[in-house]
């Protein structure tokens, strides 16, 4: 553990009878991250959350959250951290601010930031959480673990149910908490939010972490798709032979290729040419991860 | 009302503390308004001493009905003030965790700085707070109701007897607390304390008559709630201690298994 961990995991398995839960999870994450979780469901994400926040108990291994032991300082932990699972259920009786009220007790604050919040996603303080919208109920939800300014946020899939414009703006909230020096954990199987927010990814399959990378070390190993339609015939060997570009095709005026990385020395060369169209495919983070998941399965199949 | 656990805890049964303690006061006026109409009725002491011992036990006794304590014993301390205090008790002490639990409002409770324990002693307190509003309101339908029908009745032992009947709930209530943050269900929590209040019941009044019982029914709650006729003759402290060791085991068990079982998602 480094002494900055805001969260560090150590051999955290996790068996429901024989069931796998999660299997040996290692994790170290520093102050200021915003560390992303990613993987489908039923990977494991809750389960792992779940045991950081001492709702169950690992089978083995052990975690250390802002420097304290998950299981024995458990409580002094929670009045750190805010969480927000994927579907926010609590009390349908109370309204949104009375709920919040009994939070903010609970924890010795007060709704100063709640109610900024509120204004902020546009919600109706005064309406009873169960008469709320999934997405209206959200956005309590987003809330309450924001409201105290906890030193840590554990979201699990928080963007669950928020309408893509909601997304943006808990994105926006996610990177001004990250800026203020608070430490994110977002579990995701969406790769698109990841992708927005994260600093680091940890790939989650099957209940084992098989991956853990930088939002940009990823990025300089995405695939993008490339066309280019010239103006004339161009030599397929010298497009071949620029760094990063493979899978050259050409067809008339039109070339086709993947490139690893920057573009810049594919550009440059085209750029010799009359270039009459240039297309390229969105650069998704999602091939890399199919491509991490394939090596993963060449290798123990 | 939303400053703590346990002040939540009360606002969430605030309309079935309501509800029960009408009950209870309505029962106490109208046991207490009824009782001169049996005491002068006449033909009914002779009526009762024909009867075998085993129907006595369960109506009563000629004594039953000549005393005003005698007749609210049978008919507030006999069955209707443990049943309305038991189904109280039950309901809330099953739904106290494991209703948290199964309707998934629990994980977000303790999101917050707060331990198992003392979410567990606040809801236990709750719980014990309510049977106490239960037992003043019944207090006082007894109380105006005796006074309004114009006889004297024992100050203390109505007091101890319904002291008595608080300590019942109370534990019954916190059986099924135990039970429900034990398991997370709140069903089986309610139907095994169910269970032992009922079979509790029948060993203590039914089976007391049938000698080879007897010796059982030191296993029946109902035994140290009422196995003296409280109001009759005064409290006897060791049932009550019996029913507070009760208690006490229970919420110890309730603590050391909550504490360290997983919580259902």
């Amino acid at each position: 553990m480094s002494n900055t961990a805001v969260i560090s995991a150590k051999n955290l398995s996790k068996f429901y009878g024989k069931h796998r839960g999660i299997s040996d999870v290692n994790l170290d994450i520093d102050k200021g991250e915003i560390f992303g979780l990613l993987g489908p469901n039923g990977a494991g994400k809750t389960t792992c959350i779940r045991i950081l926040l001492d709702f169950i108990r690992a089978t083995s291994g052990s975690a250390t959250i802002l420097g304290m032991d998950s299981r024995s300082k458990s409580v002094e932990i929670r009045r750190n951290v805010g969480y927000l699972p994927g579907d926010f259920i609590t009390y349908e009786k109370l309204t949104a601010e009375e709920l919040l009220q009994y939070f903010a007790n609970l924890r010795g604050g007060h709704l100063e930031k709640a109610k900024v919040l509120a204004e902020r996603f546009d919600l109706d303080l005064s309406r009873k959480i169960g008469e709320l919208s999934r997405g209206n109920r959200q956005k309590v939800g987003i809330i309450q673990a924001f409201m105290s300014d906890p030193k840590l946020l554990i979201l699990d899939e928080p963007t669950t149910g928020l309408d893509p414009l909601l997304q943006q703006e808990f994105h926006a909230l996610v990177l001004e908490e990250a800026e203020s020096g608070k430490t994110l954990f977002i579990s995701s199987h969406v790769l698109p939010e990841v992708e927005i927010v994260c600093d680091r990814v940890g790939i989650i399959r099957a209940g084992s972490i098989i991956a853990v990378e930088e939002v940009a070390t990823l990025r300089k190993q995405t695939l993008t798709k490339i066309a280019i339609e010239f103006g004339e015939v161009v030599s397929k060997a010298d497009f071949e032979s620029v760094t990063g570009v493979r899978e050259v095709t050409i067809k008339g005026h039109h070339l086709s290729c993947s490139v690893t990385g920057s573009l810049d020395s594919l550009i440059k060369l085209a750029a010799e040419y009359t270039v009459v169209n240039i297309q390229a495919g969105h650069p998704a983070l999602e091939e890399v991860f199919l491509n991490f998941y394939n090596q993963q399965d060449t290798t123990t199949e | 009302m939303l400053l703590n656990v346990y002040l939540k805890s009360l606002r969430d049964s605030k309309k079935s503390i309501i509800y029960y303690s009408i009950g209870t006061m309505v029962l106490g006026l109208y046991v207490t308004l009824f009782y001169p109409t049996i005491r002068d009725s006449t033909g009914l002491t002779d009526f009762l001493e024909q009867l075998p011992e085993a129907m006595l036990a369960f109506i009563g006794d000629a004594d039953t009905y000549t005393t005003a304590e005698g007749f609210l014993n049978a008919e507030v301390f006999g069955f209707m003030g443990p049943m309305i205090f038991g189904v109280f008790a039950i309901i809330a002490g099953a739904g106290a965790i494991a209703g948290e639990e199964e309707s998934h409002s629990l994980d977000q409770l303790l999101a917050n700085p707060i331990s198992r324990k003392n979410v567990l002693l606040q809801k236990a307190a709750a719980l014990i707070t309510g049977l106490f509003l239960l037992s003043i309101s019944l207090w006082i339908g007894i109380i105006v109701g005796a006074r309004i029908a114009g006889f004297s009745l024992s100050l203390t032992g109505t007091l101890q007897a319904i002291f008595s009947l608080w300590l019942l709930g109370g534990t019954l209530g916190l059986i099924a607390l135990a039970i429900g943050a034990s398991t997370g269900k709140k069903s089986l929590a309610g139907g095994l304390t169910a269970a032992v209040g009922i079979i509790g019941f029948l060993l203590d009044t039914f089976l007391s008559v049938v000698d080879a019982l007897d010796p059982f029914k030191f296993i029946s709650v109902f035994y140290y709630f009422n196995g003296n006729d409280v109001i009759i003759n005064g409290i006897n402290p060791l049932h009550s201690l019996a029913m507070v060791a009760i208690l006490v085991i229970a919420m110890a068990i309730a603590v050391w298994r909550f504490e360290s079982r997983d919580l259902k998602n």
